[in-house]
């Protein structure tokens, strides 16, 4: 190792073969991955992927199969219910149409994981929620009620809440949905900005490429509960196999097929069951 | 084909028949497991540090019992008074009228006071509890609740579940006095009894069994309000459409749980 070299950060999230089936369906195929501290990774691919069933692992909401995951050295599923609880603490997550609490106002949303897990006076909680109310700009907006705000400014109260307790890791479902281009760039330039100013390791699960091309320090495709590539942006783009650059490129890997394939796929085998020409 | 028709016929309907008594036996153990649940972050939550919240607690018997004091007062009146004019219209064949503070009393007490007031506690927080829930659940903000490391049975269930122990009993004593009340008003107009003379005959009538009977069951619809609320909340599933059939839902079954246990209450306490 020469003396310019940085020491690799610590990996912070770790899973090894990670297997979930829905009944007889396979949904992931035995995953490896490891996301190291700082790095934002992106989880990409289409819809069945498994790309949300990988993140309601890594958010230990739903256990897998078989295999381990290893969330700041801690096996997620061995862990006892104080450790669970006191793990999700350094945890935040900001799901896809927010998931603000509908009865209570932005400010008290915010106040929510302080007022549960401390024992801080409410002026405290009050003055920590404005602040980060402030990273997401949105001051102003804590008296207001959910329901008040846009899908964007939604999204960016979520974000407020789920940064309240200065977790370690942070994961976004779907940051995108639904959002016009501008909205979705300024959430892009939020988690830049968090990993940035915070040093937060984050965790985004998107089907958006260019959401994903801009904030990613790495990529991992999931394809069919396969991994198809992890790696970085420009190794992603220039990468020869033709399966990834069709996901890339939105080209459905059957866009080619044939007239009559495609008539026989809809018809089944009824029509040559009945003697019929096809 | 009708030989061919006639077992899958029978197959059907025995692969319905086991996959509904499955699914009913799922859902007993659902409520079981979350009472037993709900008792657990009551007493032990602390120890994990996650005490039960008795802002939360307030909040919810203002919802379910302050909030309900208007209709359920006024019906338990209603009742009262149709108790005493069906009692006194009964008893004048036999010339017996003044002998209806015994009907009225018994039944207001043991029978009408807590059945009105399960009913009416069913039909608003029961179905309120179960769209609440539901919402959240279709919402993500249960699943939001458990990575914030918030259990939701703990910061949802076990006040709701608590206030409904509290004060369905409470509304119920409520309903009972209300009840009489509106009863001994009638009587007093009908056949000139005083309302102080009702009421002394009402006291020498009933005895404490009667009134721990008829709260004692309210306790019990209460539990059962909250218990089939919260399970229909938990299990929607498909949008707006899920949160409205789990709120029919939980009305139906509540009223049907309410109906049956006052009649098993009875027959038990009556043996």
């Amino acid at each position: 190792m020469s003396s310019n070299e940085q020491p690799m950060p610590p990996t912070v999230i770790e899973v090894r073969d990670l297997v979930t089936h829905y009944g007889t369906r396979q949904i992931l195929n035995g995953i490896d991955v490891d996301i190291v501290q700082g790095e934002i990774m992106v989880i990409m691919g289409g819809s069945g992927s498994g790309k949300s069933t990988f993140l309601r692992h890594l958010m230990a909401l739903q256990m897998p199969t078989s295999g381990v995951i290893k969330i700041l050295d801690q096996d997620v599923w061995g862990l006892p219910q104080k450790g669970l609880f006191n793990l999700r603490k350094k945890l935040g997550v900001t799901f896809q149409a927010g998931a603000l609490f509908s009865s209570m106002t932005v400010g008290e949303n915010i106040m929510l994981p302080l007022y549960e897990h401390t024992k801080l006076d409410r002026l405290t909680m009050e003055i920590m929620a404005r602040m980060k109310l402030e990273v997401v700009d949105l001051a102003g907006f804590e008296d207001l009620m959910p329901s008040e705000l846009s899908g964007g400014m939604i999204k960016r109260a979520a974000v407020a809440r789920a940064i309240i307790m200065d977790p370690r890791i942070l994961f976004f479902d779907e940051p995108s949905a639904g959002l016009d281009p501008v909205v979705s760039s300024q959430l892009d330039d939020l988690i830049l900005r968090l990993r940035d100013a915070m040093g937060m390791t984050i965790c985004v699960v998107t089907h958006e490429l260019e959401s994903a091309f801009k904030i990613a320090d790495r990529i991992t495709v999931l394809d069919k509960g396969d991994i198809l590539f992890i790696g970085t942006v420009e190794d992603l783009k220039n990468h020869p196999s033709e399966r990834i650059q069709n996901l890339l490129n939105r080209r459905s890997e059957e866009a080619e097929i044939d007239a009559d394939e495609y008539l026989r796929r809809l018809t089944g085998d009824k029509l040559e069951a009945e003697g019929m020409p096809r | 084909m009708s030989e061919r028709a006639n077992p899958n016929v029978a197959t059907r309907f025995f692969d319905r028949l086991g996959r509904t008594s499955v699914s009913a036996i799922e859902e007993l153990g659902r409520y079981g497991t979350l009472l037993v649940e709900s008792f657990y972050w009551l007493f032990l939550g602390y120890r994990v540090g996650q005490p039960v919240r008795i802002g939360a607690f307030f909040s919810e018997m203002m919802e379910i019992g302050v909030r309900a004091i208007a209709i359920v007062g006024m019906m338990a009146a209603a009742i009262g008074a149709m108790l005493a004019i069906q009692g006194i219209y009964s008893l004048k064949v036999f010339g017996a009228e003044g002998h209806v503070v015994f009907g009225v009393a018994f039944s207001m007490v043991r029978e009408f006071a807590p059945l009105i007031t399960g009913i009416l506690v069913a039909g608003r927080s029961g179905s309120a509890l179960s769209a609440r829930i539901g919402t959240m659940q279709i919402n993500q903000e249960i699943d939001a609740l458990e990575v914030m490391g918030i259990n939701p049975i703990r910061f949802l269930v076990v006040p709701s579940l608590l206030a409904s122990l509290v004060m369905v009993p409470a509304l119920t004593f409520m309903s009972m006095m209300i009840g009489l009340w509106a009863a001994g008003t009638y009587v007093n107009f009908a056949l000139g009894m005083s309302l102080a003379a009702f009421m002394d005959q009402t006291i020498s009538i009933l005895s404490v069994d009667d009134l721990l009977h008829g709260l004692g069951k309210s306790a019990i619809f209460g539990i059962l309000i909250a218990l089939i609320g919260v399970v229909n909340g938990f299990m929607v599933k498909g949008g707006a459409e899920g949160v409205g059939k789990a709120t029919t839902r939980s009305v139906v079954q509540c009223i049907s749980a309410i109906v049956v246990t006052d009649m098993l209450f009875a027959l038990v306490a009556t043996l």
